[in-house]
Order: C-alpha cells, then structure tokens, then sequence
C-alpha cells in the first residue's frame, strides 16, 4: 500500500510533464492563430511596414475592405445557399435510409449498411475526377446547383451512417408499443424514434452543413465565376491578386469561421456524442 | 446484425405483432425498406456509380474538353505509371502520411493524456486545443501559408527576435523545408482529432484497473505500456486506419500551401491529378489516377470498415 506522501509525490509527477505538455500544445496552437486574428486587426502599414506584434491601432478596416472591395457577402451567401440546401436534402433522405438499414428487415440490407460506410470512407479526392465529368455532361458546371448536387455524394454516406448509430442505441420496443397503439411503421417513426434520436438529427445535421461549407476541391473545380464562388475558393484566390491581401484574407478567414465554430460551441454536447457515436466507436 | 452497438442487447429487428400474419407483414417490410432506400440509392448511382463507369471508360481515351473521346486503350495507365512525376509524388504522398500520422499520434496521446489529469482550466483547454480542428480547412492552411511567409510571416520575425536565425527562411518556396512545413501545418490541423479520440478512449478504461496497479507498484510508464496501450487498442487502429485515408488522399494542404512546388517538392498525387485532368484539361489521364489508386485504397477501406462495424 503507497503512503499517502508518496501517492502525492507521484500525483506531482504526472502533474509536471502533464503541465509541460498542456503548454507546448497551447503554444503549437496559440501562435499560428494569434497570427490569424491580429492581421485581421491591422493596418496594411502595420503589416507589410513596421511590423509589431501588437497592432497599435487595432481597426476593423480589413474587414471593410474584403466586404466592400472583394464582395465577400456574395460568397458568403453562396456558401449558406449551398450548405444549408445540401444539409436539409441529404438528411431528409439520411433518416429515411438509416430507418429503413435499422429497423426494417430486408435481404440486403447489412450489404446496403456496408456500402455506406465504405462511400463514407472514400475520399472526395478520388471522385472528383469522375464527378466532374459527370457535371460537364450534364452542363451544370459554374453553378450553385453542381455544388448542392455533388456535395449529397459525401453527406448522404456521412449523415446515413451516424443515424444508423443512432437509431441502434434506441430500444425498438418504444416503437413496437406505438404500433400497438394503433401508430403506423412511419407514424412510429416520426413520432417516437425521431423525437428520441433528435440529439443525433442536430449532430449529423451540423457535421454535415459544416462539411458543405468548408469543402473546397469541387467548388474549386466546378466553378470558376468570383460572383458564384463559395467562400474557401474566393479565399484562395485573393493570394494570387495584388501583393497587399493578406489582411483582407485573414478577416475573410475569420469571417468564415465565425459560423462553424459558434455552431461547433453551441452544439457541442450534441456534436461530442456524434463524434463518439460515428467517428471513434462502430 | 454484426453493427449493434455493444450496450443494446434487444434484437435489432422488431419481432412482428403477435396478431398479424407474419408474411404479409414481412413483406410490406420489405416493399417499404426499398422505398425508403430509393432516394439515397438513385443519388449515390448517379453521383458515384455513374461517375466512376464514366472514368473508367475516360481513362481508355484520349478525351479532352471540346473533344470527342478515341479509345487508345492501355497508352494513358503507360503513361501515367511511366512518368517521373507520378512516381515522385506518390512517394511525396506516402511520406507526407507517415510523417504526419506519426507526429499526429504522438501529440494526439500527449494531449489525451495531460488533458486526462484533472487541474484548473482543464475544460477550458479542452475545447480551446480543438479549434484548429473545428476551423475550416482552407481557414488553417491560409493562416500557415502567411505565418511562414518569408517576408512579413509571425514565425519569421519571431525566430529573428529570439536570435534563432539571422536572415528570415523561405519555410515554403525552399526544397528543403517545403515539405516538412507542410506537414506541420497539417500535423497542427489535425493533431486534435486524435487528441479527443484517445481522450474519449481514456475515460472508458475503468480507474479500478490504475489503483490495481498501483497498488501492485507499477510505475507510470508501466501503468502507460500495460493499461492505456491496450485498454485504447481498438481507438488507436481505427483512428490511424481513418487518418492514414484522409491523409493519403489530403489536397488542401498542398495545394494552399505551395501548389505541390517548389520544382515538385511537395507534389502529391491528388494535386499532379488536379494539374492534369482541370488545369491542362487531359482528362484520359487523369481519369486513370483513380482508376489506379481505388483497387488499393478500396482494399485499405474495406479493412477499415470492417473494424469500424465490430461489435465490441
């Protein structure tokens, strides 16, 4: 049996190297942010000529400029149309699918289950290519609809397979006793699995609108108009533009941030129990 | 079904009503499960079957925007394999993944398990250590493309004012330091990822199991080799297999950072594949990149998926 001494001996030994190591990683992420913030907070004198690490006047005027002068809310609002239209689609039809993979009993439905998980599993990168093709054929290239379209190919496979997860951890009998009481297969559905599985409904809803608003590489490819450009690419192309954009590009980056982390915050008992249900365990 | 979750114990079919007759009843089953697959099976046909016949076909021609499609059989997988470039930046892609999963595991664990030790701000931290893996993507490599810039970049004027280097470093457009900065804004991306994943890991190892080994006199490296390891085994592989996919197939890294230069320093398959197919337009070409890398990664996934739909 350790005395009590030296179990707060060894208490203060883990402490150290744990202390340690929180402040490194809080460094290692600290500095490039920091970076990020006060540029957007800074004059283009104080950027590209004399340099402080504290802006001396802090201003809102990079904001102004990427607002006014680049048009962002333009982009911004391409990139609600889209996030928001792919998210409402692909999980109307998710819940469906994950419904009936769950709860229903078919001949091919663990090979459907399995399908899932694997699309899930493939990368954007490796379709992108043939996906363009097919938007070519289709001539819907430089449109919002492309982007709307396309992005269901990674959010139907994400958010099916996370309410799969759900609706597995919700005992059936609460359904079955609907059912008894008159309720159809579907009427149990909306009425008693739903309600029961909405903390999942929110997690796959944000997971997915937040994919959708930060996916790059199709919006890159399948449209090339500034005015109809989701937020990430209009980003990316600033770099290329006059030597004096980086403050303008850190208050856009900024800017797209602001959504995704204050809904990651808000939501975020939603969103650990979607990352335990989905992401970690099967 | 082998994809329950390990604390339900119902079956995981519903058992028909006792009054009804069971065909009738199995068979609406049946009808209404397609129906309500119809959707989601009619969008993945056209969004991923369709597409992936259509490159496969692609990557027998000679098919270019404005062109009709001559089929040229195997010249486009010749040529792919063949060229000097396809085969450094597969290498480029396999090194830039070992790399980056390696740093990822080690300061993903060291994150989980300080962040496992209670202490003042503990929760704070937690959520505060997270943000650059709750930040777009684009948003985290845009901000490193500037924190490196050689010329008025934060990490040049401060490893100038500590005195650790005299004139500032072309972190990006150097052969030698371009693909390590790469990795690092990458490992900085997301590191965190697997910081919470363990962490979740962690506080599913029963602490009865630390004060038994206590108790036997372990030490904290032993506690670490005999309890953590094992107890975190299955999280360990599935986040490694997940991490090793995303990695291997990553394009935004590169392509924000350096667009796979500088002299092809950087240049990954994904970003070779971009500059031929939409930048120079040879879709044959890069069509036969995916039809080349799916049989292996497609394996990789099937194995990945398996141990994601185990039951314990």
């Amino acid at each position: 049996m350790m005395s009590p001494m030296s179990l707060r001996m060894s208490r203060v030994a883990t402490g150290v190297p744990s202390a340690l190591v929180v402040l490194c990683l809080t460094l290692f992420v600290s500095v490039p942010l920091y970076s990020m913030v006060v540029t957007a907070v800074k004059t283009d004198r104080e950027i590209y000529d004399d340099f402080t690490y504290l802006p001396k006047q802090p201003t809102l005027v990079q904001f102004e400029r990427v607002i006014v002068r680049e048009r962002f809310m333009v982009n911004l609002r391409n990139s609600l149309i889209v996030a928001t239209t792919s998210t409402v689609v692909a999980v109307l039809m998710s819940v469906l699918a994950a419904f009936a993979v769950v709860r229903l009993r078919f001949t091919g439905r663990i090979w459907i289950a399995r399908i899932i998980l694997f699309k899930y599993l493939l990368p954007t990168s490796l379709i992108y290519i043939p996906l363009f093709l097919v938007v070519n054929n289709l001539g819907l290239t430089n449109t919002l609809q492309s982007l709307i379209f396309t992005y269901l190919s990674f959010s139907i496979p994400f958010a099916t397979w996370l309410m799969m997860g759900y609706f597995r951890g919700i005992p059936p009998e609460l359904e079955e006793q609907a059912m008894i009481d008159g309720c159809s297969r579907l009427g149990a559905m909306v009425r008693v699995l739903l309600p029961v599985a909405a903390p999942g409904l929110v997690a796959a809803s944000i997971f997915t609108f937040t994919g959708a608003w930060n996916e790059f590489l199709l919006a890159l490819v399948f449209i090339n108009r500034p005015d109809l450009q989701t937020v990430p690419v209009k980003l990316a192309g600033m770099i290329v533009g006059d030597q004096y954009v980086w403050g303008m590009i850190m208050a856009g980056a900024i800017l797209a941030s602001v959504p995704v982390i204050a809904l990651y915050f808000l939501a975020q008992r939603f969103v650990v129990a979607g990352l335990a249900a989905g992401a970690v365990k099967g | 079904m082998a994809t329950g979750s390990s604390q339900v114990t119902v079956p995981a079919g519903s058992r028909p009503l006792p009054s009804a007759p069971r065909g009738t009843l199995h068979q609406r089953e049946v009808g209404l499960g397609w129906l309500l697959l119809m959707p989601v099976l009619i969008v993945m046909l056209i969004l991923v079957v369709w597409p992936f016949m259509t490159a496969v076909w692609i990557a027998f021609t000679n098919k270019s925007i404005g062109r009709e499609a001559e089929w040229i059989g195997l010249a486009n997988f010749a040529q792919v394999v063949s060229s000097p470039r396809f085969g450094r930046a597969l290498a480029n892609s396999l090194i830039f993944t070992v790399v980056a999963i390696a740093m990822k595991l080690v300061l993903g664990m060291a994150m989980a398990l300080a962040l496992n030790q209670a202490f003042f701000g503990r929760n704070f931290l937690r959520a505060y250590l997270l943000i650059p893996w709750v930040l777009p993507g684009f948003v985290a490599y845009m901000t490193w493309r500037w924190f490196l810039d050689p010329l008025q970049g934060v990490a040049n004027y401060a490893l100038t004012d500590l005195g650790l280097i005299s004139f500032p470093l072309e972190f990006l457009s150097s052969p030698a330091t371009a693909l390590p900065s790469v990795i690092v804004a990458h490992v900085w991306r997301s590191f965190p990822f697997f910081g919470v994943a363990f962490l979740a890991g962690l506080q599913n190892i029963p602490s009865e199991q630390y004060e038994a080994a206590a108790v036997d006199g372990a030490n904290a490296w032993q506690k670490f080799l005999y309890i953590t390891i094992p107890g975190l085994r299955h999280v360990i592989l599935v986040v490694l297999m997940l991490s090793t996919i995303w990695t291997f197939n990553a394009f935004e890294p590169i392509y924000l950072l350096t667009g796979g230069g500088p002299a092809d320093a950087t240049m990954v398959y994904t970003v070779l594949a971009y500059e031929m197919g939409i930048v120079n337009m040879r879709l044959g070409e890069a069509s036969a990149v995916p039809v080349l890398i799916l049989p292996v990664l497609g394996m990789f996934i099937v194995a990945v998926s398996g141990l994601m739909s185990r039951d314990d």
